[in-house]
């Protein structure tokens, strides 16, 4: 009747997992009693929950992201500490826990924080930056949403209901097929990602159409910000690369549910395929992610320093570039796997021309700062700090391009050193920026300054006093994933790590604290503007927070840097005192289709694990139902009468006007 | 996005020389939605390339077990490839019909590819529970494995093809040929034709090229 | 977003939209395009099974005509063609295909490389036994 499923899934004899559980359960709960009690649940219900409001949903994905960073950084805690602790002794955690801890941490942080975070900035600004109303699919949009939350929630529940894997982040076979990994931990992995797989799929065929085909009058290729550049060509990789992940790891369920033999050991399997599919998706992946948050930087850099952005056109290019480029080198991950000397040497080679666009990027900001009104405010110490960090990481990973070097330092802490160099310093870095680039957008007050500056500097100097000690414990030799060790010499550089990950942590909490201090002082903070920055595209054309419908019309672009442009001419077009003609606006229901989805994928992932087949009919039957449901709507959009957006727009036009004079005035 | 669609050029320069020629704002839906299932598709497409890859790299670990040329019925394929061949011309017919607003036309062109679809599936689950039933399933060897995954794959995209076109045909019944409808129907179309471009990488790489080695 | 189909000609077709053309073009296209299909669908099982041919150039020749099948559907099903108002679609399509080449062809090497160098274990038994 259930499957697998049996009260021993339930880990009573250890502590920490239970313990750990327990407190979310319980906070989970709570917060669920207070929504009840408080009567909100209806408002969350209609305007959250079901909204295909693009910005909404974009909320939501950040939101996702930051409490699976809380997750994702508890577990990087305990690994610390561990390592600090487990000389010549076991530690605190035993092995198989440990290793569970380790595949969950970077599972987690690659697909359940760095992911959301970045779709979650695109799809709150990419359609504000382009000037239009919505995504390409907004109800698809919601969907891609929930099945991400979805792949989020099962890798969770292996935490209180079964295991998770103790396979690493990737789940090489053959340690990850059935013989060696009984339990259902590579099944909750596995299960999980291809559900939030889809989901990513999903936002990556929305956000590329909505740049391709959904942009305003005179938004052309050329003229878009930096950052639709990027999301276009993030999401381009999303879409070629997302379904070999899905394909691999369908390879691999189907060995282990199914008894087919694709990376067994037996009857002709090939285990080094596993890695070769799996790098070919895993490289891309690493410049889906770190692509936007170049464009973020871009937007930062310019607006903050006054000026536009230095060499757009090369900065397209190489984005462009390095889109295609990060398809061909995809056999670095795997030199020491035997490929012969003329595979290394290609892939090596490749390796070290794909840091040259990026290199191209770098002095681009550089010479876009140069000459500048530069103003330190906290996105851009963001930014600068991701400079000198990435170039840091960049560079240790051109040497580990090299094979002969990748022979020495494959699998060593070097190589984790260099990861989480790019991964923090890039792409972390960069969602915050934006997050405290786009947060007055998004909920119309700024952040405050002082939390937010000490917040970057305790992660900035957490970041180094945690992993420069593992480079240069990766160079005396310290292999990766050690749950303990009985080396003297690496002891030392364990215990800064460990202090490190305390300022990171101290770091993490400014950042918390300077959500509640602003939240609490909003009325001062507030951005009646809809500009705080000074800004120059077209997000800033609105007010902030933005109305439903984004822009009352839609605006007429003349060249790049479309809303300074506008400012600096004062453009008579909807900021000038002639009373516009409004238009009533259609604007796409809100649905639960999303939601009820979401759900069903739930109920089909938990019954695959743990082989409940009536579960998994039930569930398939509920997905492909509410799909029907969704087909047979007949009335998709609603109208919001000219009135109503006049009502709203002039609101923001007299905020607005007294700034558009002053910059017109320059 | 209904916006503004102002009609007319008001620029004195027809030909547009010396200028650039400015984006006309958003795509009306039918473009949108039209893509973006082509964007899926693509995606779909490398997909397939993975099973592809996989194929091309275990196809000569036979364990033990049969090569390609010993389980591999021509006739069969032919049959298979007939079906689908046929499908894709009577799907076109149905694409056709929807855009006049045809309904005979529309439900025979659907119904005809429904059938050929069905007789296909037929003709490949006979196939595969006849391999099963001497031995030679995909458990055998990693070469059945990565044939049984690739033309599986294929065939449960037929069947999800099947079910999508019994649910188009329904709301065509259901709510005649609205915009949207169509929309929906234009995709369709576009799954079904690129099914069958796969199918020719399937019959070609698999079963020829395989019955030859 | 309301469906304008009469938008002006500035857009771009949808991917599988045809130019204007008569129900009678539009069914000839298909007529020929599937007449060509099966042509070369018939060239290629003819082929498989010959003696007459060379052997050696018949999985070449099996390529080539799966990949000028392909260009067949494409053209007369798909409706993809070169026209300034297809340019997105056959974009995004040259892009699929060369992830999809660089996807199966460096597989193909790697793997190759791999397995004359670290071949799997029952090869390796096998070879030392």
């Amino acid at each position: 009747m259930l499957g697998k499923l049996d009260w021993s899934a339930i880990p009573f004899g250890q502590p920490i997992p239970l313990i750990a559980g327990g407190v979310v359960l319980v906070g989970v709960l709570a917060v669920l009693m207070w929504v009840v009690v408080k009567g909100h649940l209806p408002y969350l219900w209609h305007e959250w929950i079901t909204s295909v409001d693009h910005k909404r949903i974009g909320v939501m994905y950040i939101l996702l992201a930051s409490v699976m960073l809380l997750r994702g950084g508890s577990d990087a805690i305990m690994m610390r500490i561990q390592q600090a602790i487990a000389f010549q002794s076991q530690g605190y955690l035993p092995p198989e826990h440990y290793n569970q801890i380790f595949s969950a941490h970077g599972t987690i942080m690659i697909f359940f924080v760095a992911m959301p975070f970045v779709i979650g900035l695109m799809n709150l600004v990419v359609p504000l930056q382009l000037g239009v109303r919505d995504v390409a699919f907004p109800t698809l949009n919601s969907v891609g949403f929930w099945l991400t939350a979805t792949g989020a929630l099962l890798v969770n529940l292996s935490l209180v209901v079964g295991e998770f894997a103790r396979t690493g982040w990737l789940a090489f076979p053959p340690l990850s097929e059935l013989s060696y990994s009984p339990g259902v931990g590579v099944d909750y992995y596995a299960w999980s990602l291809q559900i939030s797989g889809v989901g990513t799929l999903v936002a990556g065929i929305n956000l590329v159409t909505t740049v391709l085909k959904l942009r305003t009058k005179g938004m052309n290729y050329l003229r878009m910000p930096m950052f639709c550049w990027t999301t276009l060509a993030s999401n381009l990789l999303i879409v070629a690369a997302f379904p070999i992940l899905t394909a691999t790891l369908a390879m691999l369920l189907l060995d282990r549910y199914l008894g087919f033999h694709f990376f067994t050991n037996e009857a002709g399997g090939n285990v080094m395929m596993f890695m070769n599919l799996i790098w070919a998706w895993g490289h891309p992946e690493v410049y889906i992610l770190v692509l936007p948050a170049f464009g973020i930087f871009s937007e930062v850099v310019s607006t903050f320093s006054g000026k536009a952005l230095f060499g757009y056109r090369s900065m397209v290019l190489a984005t462009m570039a390095i889109c295609v480029i990060s398809f061909m080198v995809w056999l670095h991950h795997f030199f020491t796997m035997g490929a012969g000397p003329d595979v290394n040497a290609i892939f090596g080679i490749a390796s070290m021309i794909i840091a040259v666009p990026t290199g191209v990027k770098i002095y681009n900001w550089l010479f876009t700062m140069y000459g500048g009104r530069i103003r330190f405010a906290t996105p851009m110490l963001w930014a600068v700090g991701f400079m000198v960090t990435f170039i840091i990481g960049g560079l240790t990973g051109v040497l580990v391009a090299v094979p002969p070097a990748d022979f020495m330092l494959h699998n060593s802490m070097f190589l984790v050193a260099h990861f989480h160099n790019v991964i923090i310093g890039g792409v972390l870095f960069g969602a915050f920026a934006g997050f405290e680039y786009w947060f007055p957008k998004a909920f119309g007050f700024r952040l405050d300054e002082r939390w937010g500056k000490l917040a970057f500097w305790f992660t900035f100097s957490g970041f180094y006093i945690t992993f420069v000690p593992l480079y240069v414990a990766g160079m005396l030799g310290m292999t990766r994933r050690m749950q303990h060790y009985d080396v003297a010499e690496w002891r030392p550089w364990m215990i800064v790590a460990a202090i490190g990950m305390a300022v990171l942590s101290i770091g993490v909490i400014c950042q918390i604290m300077q959500l509640v201090v602003s939240i609490r002082n909003r009325e001062a903070l507030r951005d009646r503007t809809g500009d705080p920055w000074d800004g120059r595209s077209l997000e800033w054309a609105t007010s902030s927070p933005p109305p439903v419908f984004n822009f009352a019309f839609h605006p007429d672009v003349r060249g790049e840097d479309a809303y300074w442009d506008m400012k600096v001419h004062a453009r008579k077009q909807a900021l000038e005192h002639a009373v516009p003609e409004y238009h009533d606006i259609e604007m796409p229901r809100n649905s639960p289709t999303g939601f009820v989805c979401a759900f069903f994928a739930t109920v089909m992932g938990f019954a695959l694990i743990w082989h409940i087949w009536w579960m998994v009919i039930l569930g398939a039957i509920g997905a492909f139902a509410t799909f029907v449901v969704f087909a047979w709507r007949d009335h998709d959009e609603y109208v919001i009468p000219a009135a109503e957006v006049a009502a709203i727009d002039r609101v923001n036009l007299e905020e607005r006007r007294s700034l558009v004079s002053m910059a017109g005035a320059v | 996005m209904s916006m503004t669609a102002t009609a007319g050029h008001t620029h004195a320069d027809p030909h547009q020389i010396g200028r650039v020629v400015e984006h006309t704002g958003p795509a009306p839906k039918r473009i949108v939605t039209a893509y973006g299932f082509w964007i899926f598709l693509i995606s779909d497409i490398v997909m397939f390339s993975c099973f592809f890859a996989a194929y091309a790299v275990l196809v000569d670990q036979t364990a033990g077990g049969p090569k390609g040329s010993e389980i591999f019925d021509q006739r069969n394929v032919a049959i298979e490839t007939v079906c689908l061949l046929l499908s894709s011309f009577t799907c076109g017919m149905a694409s056709i019909a929807a855009d006049e607003h045809n309904r005979f036309w529309f439900y025979l062109g659907m119904a005809v590819t429904c059938v050929l679809g069905l007789i296909f599936l037929a003709v490949e689950f006979r196939e595969f529970a006849d391999l099963v039933a001497r031995g030679y399933g995909p458990s055998r060897s990693a070469f059945l494995t990565s044939f049984f995954s690739l033309v599986g794959c294929h065939g449960l995209h037929v069947s999800a093809g099947v079910l999508w076109l019994l649910t188009m045909m329904a709301q065509v019944f259901a709510k005649g040929f609205r915009a949207d409808i169509l929309r929906r129907m234009r995709c369709f179309a576009l799954f079904w034709h690129a099914l069958d471009i796969i199918w020719v990488g399937v019959f070609s790489v698999v079963y020829l090229l395989g019955s030859g080695a | 977003m309301s469906d304008r189909t009469d938008a002006p000609i500035e857009h771009d077709l949808a991917p599988g939209e045809e130019a204007q053309h008569t129900v009678g073009e539009r069914i000839l296209g298909y007529v020929v395009g599937l007449g060509l299909a099966l042509l070369l669908t018939a060239t290629s099982f003819f082929i498989a099974g010959t003696n007459l041919v060379w052997q050696p150039s018949i999985p070449v020749a099996l390529i080539v005509l799966a990949i000028a099948q392909m260009g067949v559907h494409l053209v007369f099903f798909l409706h993809i063609t070169t026209g300034a108002d297809n340019t997105n679609n056959v974009l995004a399509l040259a892009f699929g295909l060369l992830i999809v080449f660089l996807v199966v062809g460096g597989t193909v090497w790697i793997m190759a490389h791999l397995n004359q160098n670290m071949p799997p274990m029952d090869q390796f038994i096998r070879m030392h036994s």
